[in-house]
């Protein structure tokens, strides 16, 4: 089971708490080279909905709350419209070997108002996207 | 961060700027107040916009320079902190955000007079509390304001500059056609006698003033502007220019097509479809005409209100970076990656301002909060000019200084005594409300001191002493390490200002450095302050050497010069007063002081220290081999400590030392009182025999001996001469003796011990 990822995995988060999650999913599958990923959400020609500066503090403490089971992880951000569109052309720009990421799930109603996320990089990715299951499950 | 994401994060050009400020701005205006303005001051009520639009201008012109300077998420409310400190920072943080709340839902009313003109809302009573149906409008489109930004729902990149784009060119046409129905007899008298004539101008202004809430705002998205320097100032006094003359326009065409009587709210609550329908009438698209109104003020307030909403998010935003209220509050969606919560508080404000249902009330409050907040901000760009910070580098500066600011000060405050007196009460009660926050909450949270605070401080002996003391008492305490050091003279200076800068830096804290110039009892202090030179010459000298030392040492000295006659016993109120954690003071003979009232005072100090004491017998501080004598006790604790600092900070190797008859037991406790106290790489050492002489043995290959004072009482029994320690005076090594502060109960204080 355990080198079942491997190369360098690209992994998105969007706040400390989803990262240390993430990073305890990803933690029994040992991949080499892990690049933790934060898209600063902008308005593109409007206000942002979070300020730029908050979201910036927000990845570096995602990086900081990753570290803790991934010590050697490294930080890329990018600050664009779309999530997933960054996520994807961040995989491609760092030439990762997969994508891991944690599926929020929610309600549906939440999941559609975020903006289907999960669905849209599993459908629209160029590299091989992995999806992590909570570390309670069958290891 | 690299200049390649700098730049990405920079997305707002000047036209997308211009809009924000044109957008949020029209919609009160023109679509919600021109039949309460009309009622207010008749025809004249144009020059009452001017007027509006003028005293705006001085503000946006400060707004601007203070933009380019500090492009900050937080605007308004971050320039009054950083200049006037977080006192007046939490009178403007409030002020701002429930000013904005205000506003917003007098533009969310607003959008429901529209909605009630073609929706058949109903009038509800909810628990006794009768809501009309442009309240229920109201209520719904808040709801789904505020929803959509909770969720974090995005407009295209394009979407407000076509609002505003369209909102602009129906308003020219419905101007064009309103010119051409004009009938200027209708706008005689210009001043009319039941509205007071010329006098209703001003209160007039304080009304409609909420028009003009608009142009901050765009201070608010500084760091996200391209280029800043240039696109600020335009888009801030441009937004105003052009939204001043807009106002002037459509309200001298409004009261030429209706008398302006026909106007007031007891007539129509949205005058500006009456008079659309008359214009657009005479060219037979009376229906097309109201309802291009209708559209474009339904989408004034709605951009308006859903602007003023992600506004309040970031103020919420810098104070909690500020500290001034709980970070919680800015808390960050898992999913939406909004502030929800933030979103959710001012959301919730908006719909019970809703509730209180009045427009021209909301628009008063929300003007008067504001106008605080806009006399606060140029009162802020004196006082960063005035202290001229290296780091200050404004692209833009505010032409004519200081009259702009002066001016746009002494406006804004002057507007809100135009106004009535509820209106007035509530500026007021907000105000104290803001410094009650201060004082009893963010006070003991905040870091940050401001600009002004520490001018102030900086040059306490040019001040006057009441300035002195009122900075230094509102100061924020933020739990920060305050070191206070005493230097008597320049040539103890250095020793000491070492040692209490290791403690501060390695701690995060700041060095507090007081020289104590005595007078005699004859002379009356304030005398001797004014005439500091004649009691001691240079007597400065020393504090700005300690400046310069910590400068190099990489801390931050603040200096006070205190005038006493009590001389060495003002140290320790000085400490109580500055709320040190720690008193470093060397050891010599003045510290004796004279004799009688200094040792009354210095008996209660024995059991009543106000911190921390450290007291240095300087022989050259070096601190390369540290020898930590203990036997135990709460002082050897105090002086572990220092041994662990000064061990951070200049790589010191420690001895530990104790003296027992029993080694084997000795040893054991000094391996265990190693290890609790962060000192398991020092080096351990037990001797038997006599202490004093074990100590003066182990000093020998030491640099610098801490010892922690044997009993209570160590610093009265030095200013007496009185102790009995010789290793002090035995040694030709550099000596620090420690005393920690002890709890006394109550039943302590009351019975003694």
């Amino acid at each position: 089971m355990t080198d079942l990822i491997t190369g360098h995995v690209l992994v998105p988060v969007a706040d400390p708490d989803d990262a240390r999650a993430t990073a305890a999913a990803l933690e029994p599958y040992h991949p080499d080279r892990v690049t933790v990923f934060h898209v600063v959400e902008k308005g593109g020609g409007v206000p942002d909905k979070t300020p730029v500066e908050q979201s910036e503090t927000l990845a570096a403490e995602s990086l900081v709350g990753f570290r803790e089971r991934f010590p050697d992880a490294e930080l890329a951000t990018d600050y664009r419209r779309d999530v997933v569109e960054g996520i994807i052309e961040a995989g491609d720009r760092l030439d990762v070997d997969a994508i891991a990421f944690r599926p929020r799930g929610g309600p549906r109603i939440v999941q559609f108002l975020a903006g289907d996320r999960s669905l849209k990089l599993v459908t629209e990715a160029e590299h091989p996207v992995v999806s992590l299951p909570d570390p309670g499950s069958e290891v | 961060m690299t200049a390649n994401d700098e730049e990405l994060a920079k997305d707002l050009g000047l036209l997308s700027a211009l809009t924000i400020g044109v957008g949020t701005m029209i919609g009160a205006g023109i679509f919600v107040l021109p039949g309460q303005a009309a009622a207010a001051a008749g025809p004249a009520v144009a020059l009452s916009f001017v007027v509006g639009g003028v005293i705006s201008l001085f503000t946006a012109l400060s707004a601007s320079e203070l933009g380019t300077a500090m492009p900050k998420a937080g605007g308004s409310y971050y320039y009054v902190n950083h200049a006037l400190g977080p006192l007046f920072g939490s009178v403007a943080g409030w002020g701002n955000w429930m000013g904005l709340a205000f506003a917003s839902a007098f533009y969310t009313l607003g959008f429901g007079e529209y909605l009630a003109t073609f929706l058949p809302l109903p009038a509800l009573a909810v628990a006794g509390v009768g809501l009309s149906e442009f309240q229920v409008g109201a209520l719904l489109a808040g709801l789904a304001f505020v929803g959509v930004n909770y969720v974090g729902a995005k407009e295209t990149g394009g979407v407000q500059i076509v609002i505003v784009t369209l909102l602009v060119g129906i308003l020219a046409v419905f101007s064009v056609l309103g010119f051409l129905q004009a009938d200027v007899s209708t706008l005689r008298p210009f001043f009319p006698a039941e509205t007071g004539g010329a006098t209703a101008i001003l209160p007039a202004t304080g009304l409609v003033f909420v028009s003009f809430l608009g142009f901050a705002k765009i201070t608010t998205v500084a760091e996200e502007l391209q280029n800043p320097g240039r696109n600020l100032p335009l888009a801030v006094v441009g937004s105003v220019l052009i939204v001043t003359a807009m106002y002037a326009i459509v309200m001298v065409v409004l009261m030429g097509v209706v008398n302006w009587r026909q106007l007031g709210p007891e007539f129509t609550t949205t005058p500006v479809l009456d008079v659309a329908e008359i214009a657009f009438g005479t060219v037979g698209i009376a229906a097309v005409g109201v309802g291009l109104l209708t559209f474009a003020g339904l989408l004034a307030t709605a951009s308006s209100a859903n602007a003023s909403i992600l506004a309040s998010s970031r103020i919420n935003f810098a104070m909690g970076r500020d500290k001034l209220i709980s970070d919680r509050l800015n808390a960050i969606h898992p999913s939406f990656a909004t502030p929800y919560r933030s979103i959710a508080v001012t959301g919730g404000l908006i719909l019970l301002f809703i509730g209180i249902g009045d427009v021209k009330v909301l628009a008063k409050a929300g003007s008067v909060l504001h106008l605080i907040v806009y006399g606060l901000l140029n009162i802020s760009l004196v006082v960063m000019r005035e202290a001229d910070r290296p780091e200050y580098q404004p692209e833009f500066e505010v032409p004519l200084y200081p009259v702009v600011p002066v001016l746009g000060a002494v406006t804004s405050f002057g507007l809100i005594g135009f106004m009535d007196r509820i209106e007035i009460a509530l500026s007021l009660v907000f105000v104290v409300g803001g410094l009650a926050w201060y004082l009893l909450y963010a006070r003991g949270q905040a870091e940050k001191t401001g600009v002004l605070t520490q001018y102030v401080l900086s040059r306490s002996d040019e001040m006057p002493p009441a300035a002195v003391s009122a900075a230094e008492t509102v100061q924020p305490d933020g739990g920060e390490y305050r070191v206070m050091v005493h230097l008597p003279t320049p040539d103890d200076e250095r020793g000491l200002v070492e040692l209490a800068s290791a403690i501060a830096k390695q701690r995060g804290g700041t060095v507090d450095a007081v020289h104590i110039v005595t007078a005699p009892d004859q002379t009356a202090l304030q005398y001797a302050a004014d005439h500091a030179e004649a009691f001691e010459e240079n007597y400065h000298e020393t504090l700005d050497a300690a400046v310069r030392d910590g400068e190099t040492l990489g801390v931050d000295v603040e200096t006070h010069t205190i005038f006493s006659h009590r001389g060495f016993g003002e140290v320790f109120d000085a400490a109580r007063d500055h709320e040190a954690d720690l008193a470093v003071m060397g050891w010599d003979e003045d510290i004796h002081g004279s004799p009688g009232r200094a040792e009354s005072a210095l008996d209660d100090l024995a059991n009543d220290l106000p911190c921390d004491v450290v007291v240095l017998r300087d022989r050259g501080f070096e601190p390369d081999r540290l020898l930590v004598p203990t036997a135990g006790g709460p002082d050897s604790d105090l002086s572990a400590e220092i041994a662990r600092l000064l061990q951070a900070e200049h790589d010191a190797e420690v001895t530990l030392l104790h003296v027992t008859d029993e080694r084997h037991e000795g040893e054991t406790f000094l391996e265990g009182w190693a290890d609790s106290r962060g000192l398991s790489d020092a080096t351990l050492r037990v001797e038997t025999g006599d202490v004093e002489a074990a100590i003066e043995r182990a000093a020998a290959d030491h640099t610098m001996v801490i010892i922690g004072a044997t009993e209570r009482g160590l610093l009265s029994r030095l200013a007496r001469g009185t102790l009995v320690l010789d290793v002090v005076d035995d040694t030709d090594c550099s000596v620090v003796m420690a005393e920690r502060a002890r709890e006394r109960g109550v039943f302590e204080r009351l019975f003694g011990d």
